[in-house]
Order: C-alpha cells, then structure tokens, then sequence
C-alpha cells in the first residue's frame, strides 16, 4: 500500500489507538492462551475460556472483567478444546467417580455410561469446558428414586413386579380352572334342560324366567373366562417378559446404587460433590500447579 | 475261484479243483479274519489296532462257499477298538464290553454310569464308513466316528440330553464328569496317537474354543436374563467390547461373544481359564443358574454340532 500521509505513522486517532489496544488484547489472549496450551496448563485455559466464573468461584472476587467476551475468539475451537482438557479431567474424575465411563462420540463430546457391567445405562454426557455432568433427568430421577425405596427395603419396580405376577397368578388359575368349569357348564346345561322339560304352572312362569335367567348369565360368565384362559398363556408370556425388563431395570439400580455408596456413602454427597465439581477441579488444579512449581 | 466258464466244458476233476479252490479261498479269508481279531485283541500298538479295526470294520467274512454262523457285526469291531484303545492308555477299568451271546453283538458300559446307559455302534449310512455312538436306552447319539476319514465329532444336543438333564439327578457330578472324561480320553487318544481331527464341542477345556449357539441372532432378552440370574446369586454380568462377560472365579471367565475365533460374526461363548482344564460343559454341573439358564433357552443356546454328521 501507498504510503501518503507519514505522519499517520506517528500519531494514532483515538479510534486507531482504541482499535489497537483492543487487537493488543485480543493478540495478548490469545498468546496467553497458546501457552498455556504448551505448558500443558489446563488451570490458565479454564480461567481464559470462563473468566467470570473463574473469579467468582475461584478467586472469590467479584470483579467484573471486560475480558469475557475474547473468549468467542476460540469459539470455534471449543470441540478440540474440550478433547484436550478432557484427558487430566477425565483421569482425575476417575478417582472420584470411578463408576462411570466416557465414550467421546464426537471431538470433544462424551457420554456418560454408569458402570461395566451388561446394558449400562446412558447416563448423560460430560460438559468438559464447564467442568460438569449434564445427567439424563429421567435416568438420573430413577436412581434417586431407588434411594429413596431402598429405606422402605424395595427396589424401583417392586411394587410393579407384584403387580404383573399377581395378574399372572390369576390368569395361571384361570388356565388350571378349565376342567372345573367344563363341569360347571354341564350341570348348569343340565339344569336347564331340566327347567325346560318341567311342566310349569302358568303362576309359575315368571320364577322359572328368573330361575333360567341366572343360569344363563353363569354361563356366559364362564364361556367369558374360557376366552380368557385362552389368552392366559401368551399374556402370561408378556408379563413374564415385562419382569425381566423391570427386574433387569431393578438390577441395574441397584448396582447404580451399590457404586454410589462405596464412593459417598449416600445419594446427597454425591449431588453436593457434582454441585462443586468445578471449584474442586481447579483447586486440584492449582493444587497441583503449586507442586510443580515447589520442584 | 469256481470257473465262471460254461460248467458242462469242465471235466468232474476240474469241477473238484475249482470246488477246492474256492473253499481253500474261503477258509484264508477266515484265516485273515482271525488274524485281524488277533490283532485288535492282543496288539499293544496303537497303530497296528488301528488297522486291524478299519480292515475288520468292513470285513466280508462269507464268501460264496465258507460262511460262518456266528458273526459279530461290523460296527462291534468299533466298539473292541475303542475298549482296547483306552486300555492301552491305562483306561480299561472305566470301561466294560459285554457280549450278547443270543444274538451275537457287543455293547459296552462305563462303569461311572452303572446302568444307566449301555452304547454300541450304530452305521452311519453316509457311504465312507462313518459310525454313531449311540445309547442303546435312550437311542441318543453321542458321537460320530470315521477311521477312513480320521474325524470324531462330539454332539451336544446329546451331551446335553444325558448328561445335563437325564443323568445329573441320578448320580452326582463327579461319575458324570469320569464318564465324559473317558470319552475325552478316547478322542484325546485318536487325536494324538493318528492325528485324528476331533471335535470335542462342549467339552473342550481349550480358552479358544468358541461354542457357537445354533441361533445366529442371539435376542438381547436372553442375554438379560442371564443378566439378571448371575445377580441374584452375585456374580456381575459385565459389558464387554464383544458381548458380555461373567467372572465366576477369579481365574474362571465366562464370555459372551458376537464373534467367533476367526473374527466370522456368530454368538457364541468362550470360557477361560489358565490351566485350560475347564470347559462350558463343566460350567454347566458346577453353577445351577447356568444349567437353567442353557436350558430354559436351549432351543437358541444349544451348542452347535458338526451339521455334516448331525
């Protein structure tokens, strides 16, 4: 470019110099960020890319800083951002919540399974760069639900597992009945021939009406418990597959369960533990930053 | 031989000569035949009984004039060919031959099992000389043998059967698995004596034998039920990279896998051990929830067998 006005050089507008304090800024960020990237220290990254945050929950200050918005710069960075973070957030929550295992479906995301044994459950997803769990509330309710029935001695689907053994039970009776009531319709046929071969007087025929009445209607009861009992096997067969799954549902709680009380005894540490995950975090961090510098 | 040309050109000395030598052939065959039985009665070599039952195995005995009223069939040569054949690995005693003098044939009982079953060998009609092993109480087949094409191939569904289900109240474990060990024995013996190739199926203790289920599609239900099982007597069915997997002891693991030792896409099981003595047969006495697992779904899990011979 042609250079007509020299003295330009020398002496800035005001909005020169506003413009170029601001891309110092921005220039000062970013290099700050890079090396920390290469000093491989995960704390400067946290603060840089969560300034706010980082005073009010780690440096208890209140201050208000300008900065937050050069966080955007690496907006888009945040996928690799957040793969690379989570390699020391990872291990670390690894010996707090030994029970749960990540599966990074794309860079930088990660899902969260509860445990290792058979069909574990999806339990969420890892936020690295907020250094939190985003739990599936329907997954995460059950397993606070199974907390509190474990006081009570029951399991999530107890009751419901009674529930559908108690309607198979009926239908096994209803199946095992069959003989009793093919005996039951023959004497009641039987009768009913009998009433329609009896001589009747004509003062008498409205009993008789009331008396066949009823027979007919215990017939149609039972001819409505065959159907039933026809259907009983296959129904029978549903229930049983409907238990497996709520007994499997049941199992998996309580392993769930089981794993959360080697690590915090009970269910509220460890939502209190989750609720200040990222100050524990980043006191770990500088925790260990100290050490490192201490050698 | 008798001269197959027109009789009536033969003088009567010719006809007594032709006679002679056709009943001097016959009585050689006898001689050979007697010889062979000497052989698969008295050899102490592997290999020479080996011959000696393939060669009687199809032995025509009869010819057109000597022929011999008493008989044993063919398939009882089989039957003193595996007797001797554990005898010569110091497995006699295990086994007992029993002759039935009515009809002229052999069967043969392992003492473990007392009365409970009596087996004998059965033609296989699959035109090489194949033969079943067969319980002559339940008609099960228990293994298929070939000593012109050197297979053996175990049969789970019979194993099964028998030893999983129709014995396992009768007697206890231990005579169960010295009955399944000398069958074990037997294979073990064509296997390393000739080079046999055996399949063991659910038997074999290897770590690398892959039990494939007859379904090729295994439902998930099943795999939760034996989820929820092993729970209940505390054992974890864990998630693992191909299936699942069920430590049962320490150095005892039980895998569900989704493919077998190839790589090939199949379900199936593996069970691991470090001394390789345990296999999914001996998983199947020891732990009940197993047995009832294997057997509420048998139709599925069923191991499966060679399908050539099965």
């Amino acid at each position: 470019m042609q250079n007509n006005n020299e003295e330009s050089n020398q002496e800035l507008t005001p909005g020169q110099a506003q413009l170029d304090s601001s891309i110092t800024q921005k220039i000062n960020y970013l290099q700050t960020l890079q090396d920390a990237l290469h000093d491989r220290d995960d704390r400067q990254i946290y603060e840089l890319i969560d300034n706010t945050r980082y005073a009010r929950e780690i440096k208890k200050s209140r201050s208000t800083t300008q900065t937050q918005n050069l966080a955007d710069l690496v907006a888009d960075d945040h996928p690799q951002l957040s793969h690379y973070l989570s390699q020391n957030l990872i291990e670390y929550l690894g010996k707090t919540y030994p029970f749960f295992y990540y599966d990074e479906v794309q860079d930088g995301e990660f899902d969260i399974y509860f445990g290792n044994w058979w069909d574990r459950r999806l339990f969420g997803q890892l936020d690295v760069l907020n250094v939190a769990f985003k739990f599936d509330e329907t997954e995460y309710n059950k397993l606070k639900r199974t907390f509190e029935l474990d006081s009570a001695n029951q399991r999530y689907n107890t009751e419901n597992i009674a529930q559908i053994t108690a309607k198979s039970a009926e239908l096994q009776k209803l199946i095992d009945q069959q003989d009793e009531r093919d005996h039951q319709k023959e004497s009641l046929r039987d009768q009913l021939k009998e009433i329609s071969q009896r001589s009747t007087l004509p003062w008498d025929s409205g009993k008789v009406k009331e008396e066949r009445q009823t027979i007919v209607d215990q017939l149609s009861k039972l001819a409505d418990d065959d159907e039933a009992a026809i259907n009983a096997n296959k129904q029978i067969k549903e229930n049983d597959e409907q238990i497996l799954t709520l007994s499997k549902e049941d199992t998996i709680l309580t392993y769930e369960k089981q794993s959360i009380q080697k690590s915090f005894e009970d269910f509220s540490h460890f939502e209190s533990h989750n609720l200040s995950l990222y100050a524990d975090y980043l006191n770990n961090l500088i925790g260990k930053g100290q050490v490192k510098t201490d050698d | 031989m008798i001269n197959d040309n027109d009789p009536s050109t033969l003088s009567t000395s010719g006809r007594l000569l032709s006679y002679n030598d056709a009943v001097k052939e016959g009585l050689k065959t006898g001689e050979k035949f007697t010889d062979l039985m000497d052989q698969l009665i008295n050899t102490k070599d592997p290999k020479v009984l080996l011959e000696a039952a393939e060669a009687l195995s199809v032995f025509e005995l009869d010819s057109d004039y000597v022929t011999f009223p008493h008989q044993y069939n063919n398939a009882d040569y089989y039957l003193i060919f595996m007797s001797r054949l554990l005898e010569l690995h110091d497995k006699g005693e295990a086994i007992t031959l029993q002759s039935h003098e009515g009809d002229q044939h052999l069967t043969q009982s392992l003492s473990a099992l007392g009365d409970l079953a009596s087996f004998a060998f059965t033609a296989a009609n699959d035109s090489t000389g194949g033969v079943y092993y067969q319980d002559q109480v339940t008609n099960e087949t228990v293994f298929y043998l070939n000593l012109k094409r050197q297979i053996m191939r175990f049969n789970s569904s019979a194993i099964t059967t028998l030893f999983i289900e129709t014995y396992a109240d009768k007697i206890d474990s231990d005579h169960l698995l010295s009955a399944t060990d000398l069958l074990i024995a037997f294979g073990q013996s064509l296997k390393t004596d000739f080079g046999f190739d055996v399949d063991f199926n659910l038997l074999d203790t290897s770590n690398n034998e892959f039990y494939a289920f007859k379904t090729s599609n295994l439902a998930s239900g099943i795999v939760d039920k034996l989820f929820v099982a092993a729970a209940s007597e505390d054992y974890m069915l864990k998630h693992d990279k191909d299936g699942a997997v069920l430590e049962l002891t320490p150095d005892v693991t039980l895998k569900i896998a989704s493919h077998n030792s190839t790589g090939a896409a199949a379900w199936g099981l593996y069970v691991q051990d470090s001394k390789q003595e345990v296999s999914w047969f001996k998983i199947l006495l020891q732990y009940p929830f197993l047995r009832h697992w294997y057997l509420d779904d048998l139709a599925d899990l069923q191991i499966q067998s060679d399908n050539l011979v099965f």
